[in-house]
């Protein structure tokens, strides 16, 4: 298949998904959603008031009308103003996303690489002492409410309980000492909780390739561990590691930074997402919904772009 | 249920211990909320933050209420909650996944792996949270956003393991005599999945007690009643202050229905040389 087909298959794809995701969202949260006209106008509104409102806000118009209208503003870059402060979307979302790119970057890295080392010496010692002790820890760190850990290391880190280093909650980062103090907590919270995962993912992909005829050859060769292990394993493996980290990626930035940012005060996506939530602000939620969205498309895309450089076989199919 | 399932459950440490801490677990919430033990999470005394005694082993919460009574209520509503979206996402999977390898390239397969597509773009907490919108909130909505999320997992696996056996002898065998393509799958492919279904369960059941917690942390999750999110929730305010009681009643009980779980999940992944879906 040549690969223009292959992009304009791709295209045509992520087109309809972005479709199917904001038809979805919008019918649960504009159709079926609570009406804002009375939230806006307050108590004591006359039928004339009403009727203006609703006719701002797009009331009076059929569903599909709206959703082709919102699609219609979508497409121009316009994600509308939000209901709390009036404030554009595009501008509350441009500023939040550099603040979660910060928090959850550092962890993000730490914690696969921290869970590729343990991957490592656990299949490198399959089924011996070293073994069973990462996949011990692991089934308990898989034991673990990100909420629970959140809370643990803040009691240990940051109250006059524990060690008391760090501020409990906030973001007033100005330089790096600041950052250390107000991303560390949030950090050590999401390697911690993810590294069970990415130790059992590493693991699994490590022994795998242990096990194949080339790792043999190469050992019998007098290939020492670091060289099987870096040159040979992992960058045989490099097509399942590539297609998890890229897909975990909106997942972190959306998912992950919605518990650590409501819980740590930290001005973000996730809090953006979180304070839409709670004061149903839908313009902001569907426009997160939607970025989401086009953030799976992209990186799909990507992730197909990659393994196709970093396996040429799959050029073949 | 399977022999091989149950005879890797007992024959293994893991898969003991696990079990053992689930019916412990359970058993205990049965009595609790049938009144067997008395525990009531709801009675609200003068002692206020008491600490730890012979009479509320975790002291008591802000309320006044025994919060070890709370921790084992919090047990029910994470069996309510994990049962009902198991059973409803590993039932939703397992029809929706034969349906569409059976059909295998088919436009009603493209149709599925479409939704399934699309599903898997919204976070389980923003499609929680619209429906919550939609429905006005609560269990129920939480609840069918857990189940509407998580059957996607088990459909693609179980979606691949149908659309592999298809092609084999059995089937041809069955199709040759004439059997309709519904009696088929129902009776000669989705039992040869019942051991991809059974780990699917344990995953989707500790995805689903995970979701609750920090859904009803957030408030889109359960509003009253007992929950393990929500005395997590009163705990961040507690700990400020010194008050443990609420963090490492829920956290250790959570903990320990969590481990039970994944050993469970794991035990069943090793015993049928299988690598589950996280939901």
């Amino acid at each position: 298949m040549s690969l223009a087909r292959t992009l304009a298959q791709r295209l045509v794809y992520g087109a309809l998904l972005l479709l199917g995701v904001t038809l979805l969202c919008f019918t649960l949260m504009v159709q079926f959603g609570p009406d804002k006209t009375y939230e806006l106008l307050g108590k004591n509104a006359s039928a004339e008031q009403l009727e203006e409102v609703r006719r701002a806000l797009g009331h009076d118009q059929p569903f599909l009308r709206r959703y082709a209208r919102w699609l219609g503003e979508l497409a121009q870059g316009d994600l509308g103003t939000s209901d709390t402060n009036g404030e554009p979307v595009t501008a509350l979302l441009g500023r939040a996303f550099p603040v979660t790119v910060m928090l959850v970057l550092p962890g993000f890295i730490l914690g696969n690489l921290l869970g590729l080392g343990l991957g490592m010496l656990a299949a490198w010692h399959r089924g011996g002492a070293w073994d069973r002790l990462v996949l011990g820890g692991s089934v308990a760190g898989l034991s673990l409410s990100f909420l629970v850990v959140i809370i643990l290391l803040q009691i240990l880190l940051c109250t006059p309980y524990g060690l008391n280093l760090f501020p409990t909650r906030g973001w007033r980062v100005d330089d790096l000492g600041s950052y250390l103090a107000y991303a560390t907590v949030p950090t050590l919270s999401l390697v911690l909780v993810t590294l069970g995962y990415n130790t059992r993912f590493y693991r699994a992909v490590v022994v795998d390739e242990l096990g194949r005829d080339h790792v043999r050859t190469a050992l019998a060769f007098g290939a020492t561990p670091s060289t099987v292990l870096f040159s040979h394993v992992l960058k045989n493996s490099l097509v399942p590691v590539l297609t998890r980290l890229l897909y975990s990626i909106p997942l972190v930035l959306v998912s992950g930074s919605l518990l650590l940012e409501t819980y740590f005060g930290i001005p973000g996506v996730g809090k953006v997402a979180f304070d839409a939530i709670t004061s149903g602000d839908q313009p902001v939620l569907l426009a997160v919904v939607t970025l989401t969205a086009v953030m799976f498309v992209v990186v799909q895309a990507v992730a197909d772009a990659c393994c196709r450089l970093a396996d040429p076989r799959m050029q073949a199919s | 249920m399977n022999a091989r399932a149950l005879q890797a459950l007992w024959g293994t440490a893991a898969g003991r211990t696990g079990l053992g801490l689930l019916l412990l677990l359970g058993m205990l919430a049965l009595a609790a909320a049938s009144g067997w033990l008395p525990l009531d999470g709801f009675r609200t005394t003068n002692l206020q933050w008491a600490s730890a005694s012979a009479e509320h082993w975790f002291g008591t919460n802000r309320l006044g209420q025994d919060i070890l009574a709370r921790a084992v209520g919090g047990a029910a509503t994470a069996f309510r909650v994990g049962i009902l979206v198991t059973l409803g996402a590993i039932a939703l999977g397992a029809a929706l996944g034969a349906v569409a390898g059976w059909r295998q390239g088919g436009w009603l397969d493209e149709a599925l792996q479409y939704v399934m597509g699309v599903i898997d773009s919204i976070p389980i907490y923003l499609l929680a949270a619209a429906l919550a919108f939609a429905l006005g909130g609560g269990e129920s909505a939480m609840i069918l956003a857990m189940t509407g999320s998580f059957w996607v997992a088990t459909a693609r696996l179980v979606r691949a393991e149908v659309a592999r056996l298809r092609a084999r002898e059995f089937v041809l065998s069955a199709q040759a005599i004439g059997l309709p393509a519904p009696l088929i799958v129902v009776r000669h492919l989705l039992p040869n999945t019942v051991h991809i279904l059974l780990v699917q369960a344990t995953l989707t059941f500790v995805a689903a007690i995970k979701t609750e917690v920090i859904l009803s942390f957030l408030g889109i999750g359960l509003a009253d009643g007992v929950s393990w999110g929500l005395m997590l929730a009163e705990s961040t305010q507690d700990v400020l202050a010194g008050h443990f009681g609420n963090f490492l009643a829920a956290s250790g009980f959570l903990f320990l229905m969590l481990l039970g779980l994944n050993l469970v999940a794991d035990t069943l992944q090793d015993a049928f040389d299988l690598q589950g879906a996280p939901a």
